[in-house]
């Protein structure tokens, strides 16, 4: 570790033996658990009080759920980042708390190396993708043509993020820097989210968020 | 359950009664204002005045009768279809002429209650009997014939109204019911399925942590749990048309090999079964030289992209490649094998296959047009 202030986390799962795993490993690798919680309810309500900059957070918890829960994070501190560490992968729910703002998304069998790459990452703003999250992701700009589109190069990137290569294969592949090719999958991200902020606000109101 | 008994059933016939309540008081209105009309030229006022008060008892009777469903029974019916026609009979002694009947348009009560209640046999049961009261008490002529027909037609139409609102209200009901039962069991499969692939994945995690036997262990969790997530997939995957599959189901499959990641679109890829069947075989065979050549537990990639008149599925390995020349070689020798299969099966569905080797891995792209695929 850098002699940097360690990394504030908030760990959010209802199932026990899991938050406790993450918990153990990530305080074992010199990251400071501020706050755990098993709800949406409980989660929101701590990181009012201790603001941690990364949420390692499952989707499937108790109401408010995942996806909310994301929302809200993201629209009380634009600062905040969420990591997704999702156990089922549900394709509808990791889509949807990606275009609330999530910045990172893991499935719970990835090692726990991943899992710390993938935390500090996320605390440095950059976006954390698998494969996986990338083929959903380009899946939806192909769908909806209404979609602000991504350049060819960003669509040439995210292609490559989906069929498995890594930042720096890319970054070769495409005499690029391994930063460029960050901020092109940072731009994709940031359209999708863009696009989803009117979708998004309905939603809210619909769930009853707006009256907190 | 019967359309006739359903509670769906009985709802209809609430309605239809609370309407018939209504229908009965604008009938009694008009029947009373007309009777005051003629008051001065019947032959018996009196008579008149005893039918009219008669009517409005009755109406206030069958309103309250009505409401309630148990009390709708062959007495309530009968004594309502005979109160109308013996006010039919009535008319020839009270007005002393063949004149229009004492009550009117208000038998269409007791004709509608039949109707409601007996369906359309009820309906027209009433309506005979209403029809052949009213041609008994007067001369016939043209007109009333008209008048007849009509109310025996009237009757059965409004029973067979009825007897279809009631029987789509019960469908609806089972419907409904059914898809609430649905939803409910496949808010409880998520949750088993959820806290299933929460252990598997610790397990898995925490096997390759402690290493030896706990590893082998991790492993088979880790096999088990990409089976249960395709399983998932499938499962909440939206129906498709017939003679159509969800080629993201489908491909999703592959990820039970050991190493192999798929990635696809969040919806449904519809695509005819057997193109479908054929299209993820090739891919099969793609992985399958990627186990032969590169390793058994190899890394390897599926990516399906669904475009408007195209789906595009790419297989790659992060393996060392294929040298060069070792394909035409290969195919000179008349072994047209792995790459040879892949093309043919792509030739035969109308599109392509694609080879990109090189040092940081071989990728298949295979490519098959769509035609008349809505664009989503």
């Amino acid at each position: 570790m850098s002699d940097e202030a360690p990394v504030r986390v908030m760990v959010v799962d209802d199932h026990p033996l899991w938050r406790d795993a993450v918990e153990r490993d990530l305080a074992a690798a010199g990251l400071d658990v501020v706050a755990v919680a098993a709800t949406g309810r409980e989660a929101l309500a701590r990181f009012g009080a201790t603001r941690p900059q990364v949420l390692v957070l499952d989707l499937q918890i108790p109401a408010p759920d995942g996806v909310q829960v994301t929302a809200e994070v993201v629209r009380r501190d634009p600062e905040a980042r969420v990591l997704v560490l999702s156990a089922s992968g549900e394709q509808a729910d990791v889509l949807a708390a990606v275009k609330a703002g999530a910045t990172g998304y893991l499935v719970k069998s990835a090692s726990r190396e991943e899992l710390l790459a993938a935390v500090r990452r996320v605390a440095l703003g950059e976006p954390v993708f698998t494969p996986g999250l990338a083929g959903l992701v380009l899946g939806e700009f192909q769908r909806d043509p209404d979609q602000p589109q991504l350049t060819d190069r960003e669509t040439e990137v995210l292609r490559m993020v989906a069929k498995g290569l890594s930042y720096r294969q890319i970054a070769e592949r495409l005499v690029l820097s391994h930063r460029t090719v960050q901020n092109h999958v940072q731009n994709t991200l940031r359209k999708l989210q863009m696009h989803n902020r009117v979708e998004l606000t309905r939603y809210a109101i619909e769930q009853g968020l707006d009256e907190e | 359950m019967s359309s006739w008994s359903s509670p769906a059933a009985t709802a209809v016939e609430d309605r239809l009664f609370r309407a018939l309540a209504v229908l009965r008081a604008i009938l009694l209105v008009n029947a009373v204002v007309l009777s005051a009309l003629r008051a001065d030229e019947v032959e018996r006022p009196r008579a008149l005045a005893a039918c009219v008060l008669v009517m409005v008892v009755w109406t206030a009777v069958a309103t309250w009768a009505y409401a309630e469903p148990r009390r709708r029974t062959p007495p309530l019916l009968v004594t309502d279809l005979v109160v109308a026609v013996a006010l039919l009979l009535v008319t020839p002694y009270v007005t002393g002429q063949d004149s229009a009947s004492v009550p009117g348009f208000w038998v269409i009560g007791a004709l509608v209650a039949w109707g409601i209640r007996y369906r359309t046999v009820g309906g027209l049961v009433a309506g005979i009997v209403l029809a052949t009261a009213d041609l008994v008490r007067q001369d016939i002529d043209p007109s009333d014939y008209g008048n007849a027909f009509l109310l025996l037609l009237g009757g059965t139409i409004v029973g067979y109204v009825c007897a279809t609102l009631q029987t789509m209200a019960t469908e609806r009901d089972a419907a409904l019911h059914e898809a609430a039962v649905a939803t409910e069991r496949a808010r409880w499969a998520r949750v088993v399925h959820d806290g299933v692939l929460q252990v598997l994945a610790l397990v898995q995690r925490r096997g390759r942590e402690i290493g030896g036997e706990a590893a082998d262990l991790g492993r088979l969790a880790g096999e088990q749990e990409i089976a249960l997530r395709s399983l998932v997939r499938a499962q909440d995957a939206a129906p498709v048309a017939g003679g159509m599959v969800d080629l993201a189901v489908e491909v999703g499959r592959l990820a039970t090999r050991p190493g192999v990641t798929v990635s696809a679109p969040g919806y449904p890829v519809e695509l005819p079964a057997a193109a479908a069947h054929e299209l993820v075989a090739a891919a099969g065979a793609c992985l399958d030289n990627v186990r032969d050549h590169v390793g058994d537990d190899a890394p390897a990639w599926v990516l399906l992209e669904a475009f408007p008149d195209r789906v595009e599925l790419s297989v790659r390995d992060g393996g060392p490649g294929i040298p060069e020349g070792r394909l035409a070689a290969a195919a000179a020798q008349g072994r047209l094998g792995v790459s040879g299969s892949i093309r043919g099966r792509l030739a035969d569905l109308g599109g392509r296959a694609e080879l990109v080797t090189g040092p940081d891995g071989t990728e298949w792209d295979l490519v098959v047009p769509v035609y008349g695929r809505a664009h989503e």
